[in-house]
C-alpha cells in the first residue's frame, strides 16, 4: 500500500517535471515572436533606450505603414503565393511521375539516373544560382513568376521521397490492375499514385516551406520590387532600414502572418506530414 | 511466349524513361550541368563579366596557402559539431517529453513546430534584435554585456543557438513518431523485469527510435555543412568577427559574388562537395555499429 | 490512355500561364525600367522621370529600388547576360570595371547637337572625373555632387561647455572636445569607425597622404602621410570616448548619434534630409560643420573632404538604348537637375542647380548650416577609385579589422593594405588586357 503511494507520488513529480521543461521550453519558443511583436509597435528612439521598456509606452502604427510605403506587400503576397502553387504542382506530378517509375518499373539506366536525383541532394544550391539565372535571363524571362518557379521545376527530394513511398506500396497491387488490362501508365494514375495521398501531402508542406523560405535566388533573379517573394522582400527592407528594428520587425510580422495562419488552421496536416518525411 | 514477354517488358521501359523524362532533363539543366560548369570554373581564372581564362590548378594552390580557407573550413565542421550533437539531444527530450501522459501535447507540439514555418529572413532579423550587444534584451535581462553577434568567441554560438531554435520542432516531430512506432509490450516487459527507466531508454528507447535518429543526422549534418543562409543574415560581411563565422558556402559567396573571384570560389565549392561525400561515406559506414534495423 | 492528354494539357496550361504573367502591358508604349540603390532618392527620381514623360506621353519609366548589398551582384549578372536595366545609377567604385569591359553606353557625344562642350561648361571636373572610363570617355551623365561633413550634437556641446565645430577646428580639437564630452555627460565623442569613404580617407587627404597615386596603379598605404593618418583615426577607438568595433557591427553610427548616444560622426550630405524627416524628435538639437583640418599636414592646407558623384548610365547593348539615351539627355539637363534637387535628397552636379537643395531644407523648417556644404566643394577631392577596387575594397577593410582587433600592429596591416590593393590592381590590368 505505501509502495504504491510513493510510486504515485515519483509518478506525479514525473508529470510536474514534464510540464515545466515543457513550458520553459515552449517560453523560449515563444519568446522571440513575442519580442516581434511587441518591438513592432514601438518607435526607434523608444526600442534604443537603456533601461528598455517591455511595452510600447506609446502604441505605434507607423513602422507598418512604414514598411507598407516601401514594400509592395500585396504583390509580394501574391508572387509568393503564385510561386508555392507552381513550385508545389511541378513537384508532385513530376516527382510522382519519376517516384513511381524508380520504384516499380524495370529500365535500361536505371540506377545511373537514380544517381543524378542523389547527386543532386548533395550539392548546395548556391551553385546552381549564377548559370540558372543566366537560363532565365536568356530566356529573357527575368522579373517574372516563372523566374521564381524555374528551380523548383524539378524536385530531387520529391523523387527521392515518393520513390520510398511507392517501394512502400506492395507491388501485388500494381500487378493486379495490369492484369485488369492497364497501361503502366493507368495502373500509376488510377490505382498507384491515389494511394500516396499522405506523402503528397508531406511533399506539398516540405516544397511550400522551402520556397517560400528561399531567399538567394528570388534576390537575384528578380531585381523589380514588385516580383519579389515575401522572403526576399523582407531580406531588402534591412538593406533599406539598416539597424531601424521596429520597422524591420513590422515587416517580418507581415511576412510571416499567411503562412502562420495557414500553419494554425491545418497544423495537424503540417505536422502529421512532415512526421512522415522521416520514415525509413 | 518469350517475345510477349519481352514486348511487354520493352513497353515497360519506354513508360519508365517517359514517366523520369521530365525530372532527368530537369535535373541535367537546372543541376548537372551548371555544376560541371563549376567544375570547370574552378581551373579557370574569371576576368570579368563572365569572361574566363584556363589556368590548371592554380585556384586549389591558391586556395589552400589561405589561412582563411581553412578556418572556414574549421568553421563548418565546427558549426555542425555545435549544431548536430546538441540538437539530436534536445529535439529527443523534446520528443520523449511530448511522448508521455500530459495533456495539452497538441498545445505544446504547436509552439515547438512554430519556427518551421517562419522564413529565416524574419527569423535570423528577431535573434539578431534579441541578441543586439547595445540594446538587445538578452543582455539587459540578464544584466551582462556581451556582444553576442560581433565577438569573435561567442558568434558561433548564438548562431548556432539561432539554428538550433529554428530546427527542434521539426526533429522532435519526426524523432516522435519513431517514438510512438515503439510498441508498448517492450516497456511493460521491462517493467515487470524490474529495469530502472535509465535502463529501458539505453536498452529499448533508444535502438528502436535508432533508424529515425539517423534519418534526422543525415538530415541535419547535410544542412549544416551547406549552411549559408543564416549565418549570412545574422553576421554581415562587414562584421568583424565574420571571420570566426563564416562556412564554405559563405567564403564561397564572398569570393565569387562580392570579391568576383568565381575561378577561387568554385575550387571551394568543389571542395565542399568533397567533404559531404567524405561526411556521407563516413556516416553509412559508421550507421551498421549503432543504428537497429532488426525489428 | 484518355487521362495522358489531360496531364499533357495541364502542364502545358501551366506554362503558359508562368510565361503570360511576365509580360508587360501591351499598350503600344516604351516601357523603361530606371534602376537606382536609394529609397530616399525614389521621390525624386520619379519626379524628373515624370517631367520627361509629360513631354513624351509614348514613353512609360518604371522606377526600382534595390537595396545596396545586392545592386551589384545584380547588376553584374545582368550585365553579362545583356539584361541590364534601361537606365541605372552608376557609382565611381564600379563604372570603371563596367566600362573597361565595355559594358556602358559611350555618351561623350551625346549632347553635341545642343552644345559642345556641354560637360565641361556645366560639370565641375570632379563630377566629369565620376563619370569617366579609364580611357577619358563619358560612361555617365553627372546626376549629382556630394561631400562628408560633420554632424554634432548642440547639447552635448553646451553640457560640455565648449563652442560648437567651426571651419578653424583640427584633429586635436576633435579629440579634447570628444574628451571634454565623455567627461561631461558619459556619451560616446566622436564616431572613428572601420570605413574609408566617410572616415579614414578624409583624414589622409587632410594629412597630405594619398590612397592611389596619380595613374592609380599603385596604392599610397605605406606613403608617411597617408601611414600618419591612418594611425591616428585606427587609435581614437582606444580612447574612452569612442566605442570599439564590436559596437559598429551592430549599431550604425547615424543610429548612435540620433538616439543621443554619441556627440559627433561623419556623414553625407546626402543623407541629412533623411534623418531630419526620420528623427523629428531631435530637431534644432544638432547641426552639420566643415571637417576638421589635419593642424600639421605634410602638404596642402590640412583642409579635405571626399567629393563623389553618381551618374545616369545605360547599357552599351541594351534593346531600348535610343530612348533610354533620351531620357538621359534629358536627365543632364538644367531643368531635369533643378527638379532632382528641390527634394533635399542630393544636390545636383549641374553647376547652378544647387540651390533648390538648400531652399528643400528651409521649406521642411529644418535649421541647418548648409552653406559648409557648399564651401567644401573648394578643397574636395575625388572619391578614390580604379578598376580595381570593387575586388579591393572588401578585403582592405577586412585587412584594417586586423588593426582594430589587435591581431596585427599597424604596419603591417598597411604593408598588407598596399599589397592588396597593387596586386589586385596589377592582375586587373593583366585581365583586361588579356580580355581586350
Amino acid at each position: 500500500m505505501k509502495s504504491s503511494a510513493s510510486l504515485e507520488q515519483s509518478r506525479r513529480m514525473t508529470t510536474i517535471l514534464t510540464y515545466a521543461a515543457l513550458i520553459l521550453g515552449a517560453i523560449i519558443m515563444i519568446f522571440p515572436f513575442v519580442w516581434m511583436i511587441l518591438t513592432s509597435s514601438k518607435t526607434v528612439y523608444e526600442s534604443t533606450r537603456i533601461p528598455p521598456t517591455i511595452f510600447p509606452e506609446q502604441f505605434t502604427m507607423a513602422n507598418f505603414t512604414d514598411v507598407l510605403t516601401n514594400l509592395p506587400f500585396v504583390n509580394l503576397y501574391i508572387n509568393t503565393g503564385l510561386t508555392i502553387l507552381f513550385r508545389v504542382l511541378c513537384a508532385v506530378v513530376f516527382s510522382s511521375m519519376a517516384g513511381y517509375a524508380f520504384a516499380k518499373l524495370q529500365f535500361r539506366g536505371k540506377n545511373l539516373l537514380f544517381g543524378i536525383v542523389l547527386v543532386q541532394m548533395s550539392l548546395p544550391s548556391q551553385i546552381f544560382i549564377i548559370p540558372q539565372y543566366q537560363m532565365v535571363a536568356h530566356m529573357g524571362m527575368a522579373n517574372t513568376i516563372f523566374a521564381l518557379v524555374f528551380p523548383g521545376l524539378v524536385s530531387a527530394f520529391g523523387v527521392f521521397f515518393l520513390r520510398q513511398t511507392y517501394m512502400g506500396i506492395p507491388t501485388e497491387i500494381g500487378e493486379a490492375a495490369y492484369l485488369d488490362g492497364c497501361n503502366q501508365w493507368e495502373t500509376f494514375y488510377k490505382v498507384m499514385f491515389p494511394l500516396t495521398g499522405t506523402s503528397v501531402a508531406a511533399l506539398t508542406i516540405f516544397t511550400a516551406v522551402f520556397a517560400y523560405g528561399d531567399l538567394m535566388w528570388p534576390q537575384v533573379v528578380n531585381s523589380d520590387v514588385t516580383m519579389m517573394t515575401l522572403s526576399a522582400g523582407l531580406a531588402s527592407l534591412q538593406g533599406q532600414f539598416q539597424a531601424n528594428y521596429p520597422v524591420m520587425m513590422a515587416g517580418a510580422l507581415l511576412a510571416m502572418l499567411p503562412m502562420v495562419i495557414l500553419y494554425m488552421i491545418f497544423q495537424r496536416q503540417f505536422i502529421e506530414g512532415i512526421a512522415s518525411t522521416g520514415g525509413k | 511466349m518469350k517475345t510477349k514477354l519481352s514486348v511487354a517488358a520493352r513497353r515497360e521501359e519506354n513508360w519508365g524513361w517517359i514517366m523520369v523524362a521530365p525530372t532527368i532533363i530537369g535535373l541535367i539543366v537546372l543541376n548537372i550541368w551548371p555544376f560541371i560548369q563549376t567544375l570547370y570554373t574552378s581551373f579557370c581564372e574569371h576576368l570579368g563579366f563572365g569572361h574566363y581564362k584556363f589556368i590548371g590548378i592554380g585556384n586549389y594552390v591558391d586556395v589552400f596557402q589561405r589561412p582563411e580557407f581553412w578556418k572556414a573550413t574549421w568553421n563548418t565542421i565546427y558549426f555542425c559539431i555545435l549544431t548536430v550533437p546538441v540538437g539530436l539531444f534536445l529535439s529527443l527530450l523534446v520528443a520523449m517529453l511530448l511522448n508521455a501522459k500530459i495533456k495539452g501535447k497538441g498545445f505544446f507540439r504547436t509552439i515547438f513546430f512554430l519556427p518551421m514555418v517562419c522564413a529565416p529572413a524574419a527569423v535570423a532579423m528577431v535573434w539578431r534584435w534579441i541578441f543586439n550587444g547595445e540594446y538587445g534584451i538578452l543582455n539587459q535581462l540578464l544584466g551582462i554585456h556581451i556582444n553576442w553577434v560581433t565577438d569573435s568567441k561567442v558568434v558561433m554560438i548564438a548562431c548556432a543557438v539561432v539554428a538550433i531554435w529554428s530546427n527542434i520542432g521539426y526533429d522532435a516531430v519526426l524523432l516522435l513518431a519513431g517514438l510512438q512506432n515503439i510498441s508498448k509490450s517492450y516497456y511493460e516487459a521491462a517493467n515487470i523485469d524490474g529495469a530502472s527507466k535509465i535502463t529501458q531508454f539505453f536498452q529499448i528507447t533508444l535502438p528502436m527510435v535508432s533508424p529515425t535518429l539517423f534519418v534526422v543526422m543525415i538530415m541535419r549534418l547535410m544542412s549544416s555543412v551547406k549552411v549559408y543562409d543564416l549565418l549570412f543574415m545574422m553576421v554581415e560581411e562587414t562584421n568583424p568577427a565574420v571571420t570566426s563565422v563564416q562556412s564554405l558556402m559563405y567564403l564561397f559567396y564572398r569570393e565569387s559574388f562580392v570579391a568576383g573571384s568565381r575561378g577561387t570560389g568554385s575550387a571551394i565549392v568543389i571542395w565542399t562537395v568533397l567533404l559531404i561525400g567524405i561526411i556521407t561515406v563516413v556516416q553509412f559506414l559508421g550507421q551498421k555499429k549503432w543504428v537497429n534495423y532488426d525489428v | 490512355m484518355k487521362k495522358v492528354p489531360r496531364i499533357a494539357a495541364m502542364v502545358l496550361a501551366i506554362t503558359l500561364l508562368l510565361s503570360l504573367s511576365g509580360c508587360g502591358a501591351a499598350d503600344g508604349k516604351t516601357h523603361l525600367k530606371f534602376q537606382i540603390w536609394d529609397v530616399a532618392q525614389r521621390e525624386s527620381m520619379e519626379a524628373i522621370c515624370a517631367a520627361y514623360t509629360a513631354k513624351n506621353p509614348d514613353v512609360v519609366i518604371d522606377v526600382q529600388v534595390t537595396s545596396w548589398n545586392e545592386y551589384w551582384t545584380k547588376l553584374e549578372a545582368a550585365a553579362e547576360s545583356n539584361t541590364m536595366p534601361d537606365i541605372f545609377w552608376m557609382h565611381t567604385n564600379q563604372i570603371l570595371y563596367y566600362s573597361d569591359f565595355g559594358k556602358l553606353a559611350d555618351v561623350t557625344d551625346l549632347y553635341d547637337d545642343v552644345e559642345p562642350d556641354y560637360y565641361q561648361n556645366h560639370f565641375s571636373d570632379i563630377s566629369i572625373g565620376n563619370a569617366s572610363g579609364s580611357n577619358g570617355q563619358m560612361y555617365g551623365v553627372p546626376k549629382d555632387k556630394d561631400n562628408i561633413i560633420l554632424v554634432y550634437n548642440k547639447e552635448m556641446f553646451d553640457a560640455a561647455g565648449l563652442s560648437y565645430p567651426d571651419e578653424n577646428w583640427t584633429w586635436d580639437d576633435l579629440t579634447s572636445a570628444s574628451q571634454k564630452i565623455y567627461d561631461a555627460t558619459g556619451k560616446y565623442g566622436y564616431m572613428a569607425y572601420n570605413e574609408d569613404h566617410l572616415g579614414y580617407w578624409d583624414f589622409v587627404y587632410q594629412a597630405g597622404g594619398y590612397i592611389l597615386n596619380e595613374d592609380k596603379t599603385k596604392a599610397g598605404y605605406t606613403d608617411p602621410a597617408t601611414a600618419r593618418a591612418i594611425e591616428f583615426y585606427v587609435n581614437m577607438q582606444k580612447e574612452p570616448w569612442c566605442p570599439d568595433q564590436t559596437y559598429f557591427a551592430e549599431t550604425q553610427p547615424g543610429i548612435a548619434f540620433f538616439s543621443e548616444e554619441c556627440a559627433m560622426y561623419f556623414e553625407g550630405n546626402w543623407e541629412l534630409m533623411n534623418k531630419a524627416t526620420r528623427y523629428d524628435n531631435l530637431e534644432g538639437k544638432w547641426d552639420i560643420a566643415p571637417l576638421p583640418k589635419c593642424p600639421d599636414p605634410a602638404s596642402g592646407d590640412g583642409r579635405a573632404t571626399m567629393s563623389n558623384g553618381l551618374c545616369y548610365s545605360t547599357a552599351a547593348h541594351g534593346k531600348n538604348r535610343e530612348a533610354a539615351l533620351d531620357v538621359m539627355k534629358f536627365f543632364g539637363t538644367e531643368e531635369a537637375q533643378n527638379i532632382a534637387s528641390s527634394y533635399g535628397a542630393a544636390i545636383s552636379a549641374y553647376i547652378g542647380t544647387e540651390q533648390p537643395y538648400f531652399d528643400a531644407f528651409e521649406k521642411a523648417g529644418y535649421d541647418l548650416n548648409l552653406q559648409v556644404i557648399e564651401d567644401q566643394f573648394e578643397y574636395s577631392v575625388q572619391l578614390v577609385n580604379n578598376a580595381a577596387r570593387p575586388k579591393w575594397k572588401s578585403l582592405v577593410l577586412a585587412e584594417l579589422n586586423k588593426a582594430y582587433n589587435g591581431q596585427s600592429d599597424i604596419g603591417t596591416v598597411l604593408e598588407n593594405m598596399q599589397k592588396i590593393v597593387d596586386e589586385t590592381t596589377a592582375s586587373n590590368l593583366a585581365n583586361a588586357a588579356y580580355y581586350k
